[in-house]
């Protein structure tokens, strides 16, 4: 498993020492995109949460550039991870330039004041992500699509190695998912950023992602390439898709993949 | 915008500086026997002015205004805090019970040693009250384990409150008569009576739980933004949450130990000063809380002694009058976001 920069190894999460996923073996390689998918409540973002340290790990180990990430101090993984979770960012009368800001937290000094090179640092996020026209405005009256992507660029702004996101596009429409992912896409080209997220569209995932992981309940089932992974059959086995929904979705013409 | 903003700031912090520099100056000199601003300045200057002149100033006025700074500076800094750590801008130290189980103890204390016939100091005081609240703050937190919105969280504090109340209504009624009035006018929160020796006490402690506050303001401020990025930021949420549970106790008790409890200023002020600033940066917020609490209650303070002399009303009854309605205004808004 030489060449990952992420690895994750007998990896069990879960809540209270009671596993839900266990036995996890995967990675990816630096500058790279991973993607979980699998049904509700397959444990997608428990493994996402347990690997940006938000849960403790049941048992097994999580490595970041050969480092154990399980051991390292909080101010370090500060600076490698930057995530963007399910759970809203209370940004109780931020401007938006302000919610970026906050990204630059682990480089500041003891009060967390913005020096000039965070402040350019949250300039070029904005702008990479395209919301630096919403730099003065209010972080609670924007739109989701606009929320997401400020949320990015806070990440962004962070400067990490590696970023977590856990379900980023699913309540975006058409046009914002795909100006989501091309942002994350142009991370990973021009910042050589890792990407772990959980995705719902099996479509974009297949079509975004370097590896994909598919979690099954209380197991991973397949981990590979879009190509070994997305296979019609397969795909209706992990969601649990029957002769019944198959029929509807052909008579329809609804497309699974 | 930028630019903007740090203006607003310091016209912000000038006017609650200058309000309180002026009801400073308007206690000292309202009041039963009326003092001129020569009188003050010239006592203050050491010059010649009439012995009584001089004592009501020195002895009963300017430390009584000292301590109005103090606590009410505390307890709106009590009252962020508890805000700040239950994601809830109704939350507050009399709101959630807190003070009235550092009352209930204080109440204890206070009958225990005097039944002994000993003479009590701040510090006894002062941990007795701390004890009170915390035990008070435990039911609140097992409480939480449970609930999550917002005004169901304040009926149980007002509950706890109730309860701590009722027993320390008991412990009064089982006082002997010569404890009673002592009792009964600290029970309900006043500032008449300061000493010197009790500023000095609170001035210390306050100021102590104001400087670590101050320092905790960068993890306060990510801890805002939710635990999970928080905690993506590198900060011991846990620990931080001890922190300012313990703070928080401390200032409440530091109120209740030297001025019984005292009405929704922990708020109100904190509230108001949020919307004066437009930001609950806690760089800015903490001590613009402090100053807005004390700029608060050293206004009602004045009312309380003045409006109805030479009868004193008590201090919860003035800032109740003040600060309830900002609890409304509160609750609605609260409710129109959550619709949107």
């Amino acid at each position: 498993m030489s060449g990952y920069y992420f690895k994750a190894d007998g990896l069990s999460v879960g809540y209270n020492g009671m596993p839900v996923v266990s036995k996890l073996d995967f990675g990816i390689e630096k500058g790279k995109i991973l993607s979980l998918i699998g049904p509700n409540g397959a444990g997608k973002s428990t493994v996402l949460k347990s690997i940006a340290r938000q849960l403790s790990v049941v048992a097994g180990c999580v490595y970041l550039d050969d480092a154990n990430l399980l051991e390292m101090s909080a101010k370090e993984v500060s600076t490698k991870m930057a995530v963007l979770l399910t759970e809203r960012l209370r940004g109780e009368m931020m401007t938006c330039g302000d919610v970026v800001g906050t990204g630059r937290y682990p480089y500041t000094g003891y009060f967390g004041v913005l020096g000039e090179e965070d402040k350019r640092a949250v300039k070029n996020a904005m702008e990479l992500v395209k919301v630096a026209d919403l730099m003065d405005r209010d972080f609670s009256e924007i739109s989701d699509g606009q929320r997401q992507r400020v949320m990015l660029a806070r990440a962004i702004a962070q400067d990490p190695e590696i970023i977590i996101l856990d379900e980023p596009t699913s309540f975006l429409d058409i046009r914002h998912k795909l100006e989501f992912l091309s942002v994350v896409e142009k991370m990973k080209e021009e910042k050589n950023v890792t990407v772990i997220m959980s995705m719902h569209e099996l479509d974009l995932a297949g079509k975004i992602s370097d590896r994909i992981l598919c979690l099954k309940g209380e197991y991973a089932d397949r981990f590979g390439t879009p190509e070994e992974v997305m296979e019609k059959e397969y795909i209706r086995e992990l969601f649990g898709i029957d002769e019944e929904m198959k029929a509807f979705a052909e008579q329809k013409g609804i497309k699974i993949i | 915008m930028e630019q903007k903003r740090r203006i607003r700031y310091i016209i912000s912090f000038l006017i609650l500086i200058l309000g309180i520099g002026l009801f400073f100056v308007l206690n000292i000199c309202i009041g039963s026997v009326k003092i001129s601003l020569s009188d003050v300045l010239s006592s203050f200057t050491g010059k010649e002015v009439g012995e009584t002149v001089r004592s009501i100033i020195m002895n009963i006025r300017f430390p009584r205004t000292a301590a109005v700074f103090i606590l009410g500076g505390a307890l709106a800094l009590s009252g962020y805090l508890l805000q700040t750590f239950f994601h809830n801008p109704i939350a507050g130290p009399f709101v959630l019970g807190i003070s009235s189980g550092a009352k209930m103890c204080v109440a204890l204390l206070m009958v225990f040693l005097l039944g002994h016939s000993v003479k009590m100091n701040s510090a006894s005081l002062i941990l007795a009250a701390f004890f009170g609240s915390m035990i008070s703050m435990g039911f609140v937190l097992l409480m939480t384990r449970k609930i999550h919105s917002m005004s169901m969280l304040v009926v149980c504090g007002v509950m706890i409150g109730y309860i701590c109340s009722a027993i320390t209504e008991i412990i009064i009624t089982f006082a002997s008569d010569a404890d009673i009035v002592n009792l009964h006018n600290w029970s309900r929160g006043s500032f008449s009576g300061m000493t010197w020796d009790q500023v000095k006490v609170m001035a210390v402690v306050v100021a102590a739980a104001f400087v670590v506050v101050f320092l905790l303001s960068k993890q306060l401020d990510a801890y805002n933004l939710g635990d999970s990025y928080a905690k993506n930021m590198g900060v011991n949420v846990s620990f931080l949450r001890i922190m300012i549970v313990i703070l928080s106790g401390v200032l409440s008790a530091c109120i209740v130990a030297f001025a019984g409890p005292i009405s929704f200023v922990g708020v109100a002020a904190p509230h108001l000063i949020k919307k004066m600033f437009g930001t609950v940066k806690p760089i800015l917020m903490i001590p613009a809380c402090f100053l807005g609490g004390s700029l608060f209650c050293l206004f009602c303070d004045l009312l309380a002694r003045n409006l109805f002399a030479p009868s004193e009303l008590n201090i919860s009854t003035v800032t109740a009058i003040f600060g309830a309605p900002v609890v409304i205004v509160i609750l609605q808004s609260g409710k129109r976001e959550k619709k949107r």
